[in-house]
């Protein structure tokens, strides 16, 4: 009896630990996302901004918020989620704790085919651009998949395999953009990682992408954790764990791939969002995927705010913060032995 | 014992090759040195020290466009230009007057060893592009540093004054330098003292506005007979900027600088956002060639700009 009571007290606390971390993750965002809005070259304040957001008037501000930062807000929102989502994924199905889109050269593999199509072939739309940007992430991850496992997968061959990928596409964008030189000083701003300038069309083309996948990413939570306790205990409880993994993966390719193609290779998101969404909500990937969702959400925005004061009032790529978080973070996981 | 052997031997070779290449090069000096008698040797100062320039150049190897205006000003004609690898760079007035030379390759990675086949009497480098490849040109030719990718219209005036010095025609310079500021003043005249509009020269690619702030070359060439800048602070010289903030500076006009067919302006044209910008409002969007107006860099372009930004202004 008392173990039962001391048991389903436990269960409350957990559940109560969770809703916080939701509740204050969404006040967060919340204020974030007010920011965004409300921060730039032209400052806007929060009263101005909120009346904006429904207004018809065409003045200055609500066009600048309606058209210029709404859309990009959206994008950070969107992104951020996607690219904590299949981070977690990743993480989920290797059982690795530095596995995420840019360890695994799926961000690498999406930028090499985008720049190369943009340098080469700029006679793509938006949407097709998508697409490329799905075959690169595929080519990329599926690459360093198979030079990372033959003999067992363990962080260190994941590093150094993602490392080589990375470094292997990143000497041929640099190849190709020092052979293209009108187009190196967008490239190269994009190659690090960028939001601003994003519009209603960047919006459009993958919101359609995204949401299927978070939703998709939410479907595949629980056989997700069945998986993380282990291949074997998976398959007693009956879950077809090859299948578990590539659907997985799809989603990875289908979230980083989008995110990607509009947003360039924004690091370090998928790779610490999910270790903190797991230090808050548990290993319950049910929570942990909307809760990455969240943190990542807030995260790119925040991001996003800030870079906007690196160079003041020039526009400066939200990889740039993103890698300035996430790497110390990073080192403080590795010293950790991270989980 | 064998191989080590060997290994020895191999290293050894080594040693005496680079060695033997560093002799090589020494010796060559010292017989340029000896080979010219004449008196006519001068020092000049530079970014990046100073370097003995003796006669007058003939064999000149230009990094940077800025210098090319520079030569061509002074009637000599660069025997090797870092033209990007593409000629239509060079703009046609200067064109004109140097006729042909040889392609070095590109301003960031120049080729020496192309530049050593055309064997230069004098290397004219840019600071910012090329101090670490410095040493390695003052081993071809007796090389002079100065700013040109980070100068402003005053340091490209100052760099003009020690290419003539460099070249040994400096009374010839002097006179150059007087004949542009009065055509400076010339074209000053020609723009009205109640002139408040502010301009705003750009670069525009595919995906953004690069704007040039008053500290720029360009800004600051025509902030120098009263055209005033739209962006008048900032540590950059170079902003990327989105609409937002081309609302937010509101240029009366801009001049921009079109890199590649399709650019962002055109992605803007639908957008209520862009009809707010006065430069759009009062039609006053001039397309200009991006070599004359931000590459070239010089008195000749200069006078060139100033004469195109004019009658964009005030003739059309």
């Amino acid at each position: 009896m008392n173990k039962d009571g001391i048991h389903q007290q436990k269960k409350d606390i957990g559940m109560y630990r969770i809703f916080l971390t939701y509740f204050v993750g969404l006040i967060l965002l919340f204020f974030s996302f007010l920011f965004s809005l409300s921060v730039g070259a032209y400052q806007i304040d929060f009263v101005t901004v909120l009346a904006s957001l429904f207004s018809n008037q065409e003045t200055k501000e609500v066009l600048i918020i309606q058209d210029v930062r709404l859309p990009r807000a959206i994008i950070g929102i969107l992104i951020g989620a996607s690219l904590a989502i299949a981070g977690a994924l990743m993480q989920g199905i290797t059982r690795n704790p530095l596995a995420s889109p840019q360890i695994f050269g799926v961000n690498a593999g999406a930028s090499l085919v985008l720049v190369i199509i943009v340098i080469l072939f700029p006679i793509f739309s938006q949407t097709t651009m998508v697409y490329f940007a799905f075959l690169g992430a595929a080519i990329g991850g599926l690459t360093v998949y198979a030079l990372a496992s033959p003999g067992g997968m363990n962080p260190v061959k994941l590093a150094l395999a993602g490392i080589t990928m990375h470094l292997f596409l990143t000497s041929i964008i640099e190849g190709l953009i020092i052979f293209h030189e009108e187009s190196t000083e967008d490239v190269l701003f994009w190659l690090a990682g960028a939001i601003d300038g994003t519009d209603w069309g960047h919006v459009e083309t993958i919101l359609p992408w995204l949401i299927a996948g978070m939703i998709l990413a939410l479907l595949i939570a629980k056989p997700l954790t069945l998986l993380s306790l282990g291949d074997d205990v998976a398959k007693g409880l009956g879950q077809k764990i090859g299948w578990i993994r590539i659907a997985s993966a799809m989603l990875v390719i289908l979230l980083a791939g989008a995110s990607v193609a509009v947003a360039g290779p924004i690091g370090f998101v998928g790779l610490i969002i999910p270790h903190i969404a797991r230090k808050l909500v548990g290993v319950d990937y049910i929570h942990v995927i909307p809760c990455s969702a969240l943190l990542g959400a807030v995260l790119l925005v925040s991001a996003d705010v800030l870079s906007r004061f690196i160079s003041f009032p020039s526009e400066s790529p939200v990889g740039i913060v993103t890698a300035l978080i996430g790497g110390p973070y990073f080192l403080y996981l590795a010293r950790k032995g991270g989980k | 014992m064998k191989k080590s052997f060997f290994v020895l031997i191999g290293i050894l070779i080594f040693f005496l090759a680079a060695c033997g290449t560093e002799n090589e090069g020494t010796n060559d000096n010292e017989n340029q040195g000896s080979a010219e008698n004449s008196d006519d040797a001068r020092v000049i100062e530079h970014e990046m020290g100073s370097t003995k320039i003796k006669g007058q150049p003939e064999n000149i190897v230009a990094l940077e466009f800025s210098y090319v205006d520079a030569l061509a000003s002074l009637g000599i004609s660069p025997v090797g230009i870092a033209d990007d690898d593409d000629e239509n760079r060079i703009i046609a007035p200067i064109k004109e007057k140097i006729g042909d030379y040889t392609s070095v390759g590109t301003r960031k990675q120049p080729s020496l060893e192309v530049i050593s086949s055309l064997q230069p009497d004098l290397i004219i480098a840019d600071l910012q592009r090329h101090k670490d490849i410095y040493d390695q040109l003052s081993d071809i030719a007796p090389t002079i540093v100065l700013s040109s990718l980070s100068a402003d219209y005053e340091e490209i005036l100052s760099s003009f004054e020690t290419v003539s010095e460099a070249v040994g025609k400096k009374e010839e310079g002097q006179e150059i330098l007087k004949e542009h500021k009065k055509r400076m003043e010339e074209l000053r005249a020609q723009v009205p003292e109640d002139e408040t509009r502010t301009v705003m020269p750009a670069v525009v690619t595919a995906d953004a506005v690069y704007a040039h702030n008053f500290e720029s070359y360009t800004g600051s060439l025509l902030e120098s007979i009263g055209l005033k800048n739209a962006i008048q602070d900032g540590d950059d010289r170079y902003n990327k900027i989105n609409l937002e903030q081309v609302v937010q500076f509101n240029p009366d006009v801009m001049f921009l600088m079109e890199s590649g067919e399709q650019t962002i302006i055109d992605d803007w044209e639908d957008k209520p956002l862009w009809q707010e910008v006065n430069a759009n409002q009062n039609d006053a969007l001039y397309s200009v060639d991006r070599n004359m107006w931000s590459r070239f860099r010089g008195l000749i372009s200069s006078e060139k700009i100033l004469e195109s930004a004019i009658n964009h202004l005030y003739n059309q």
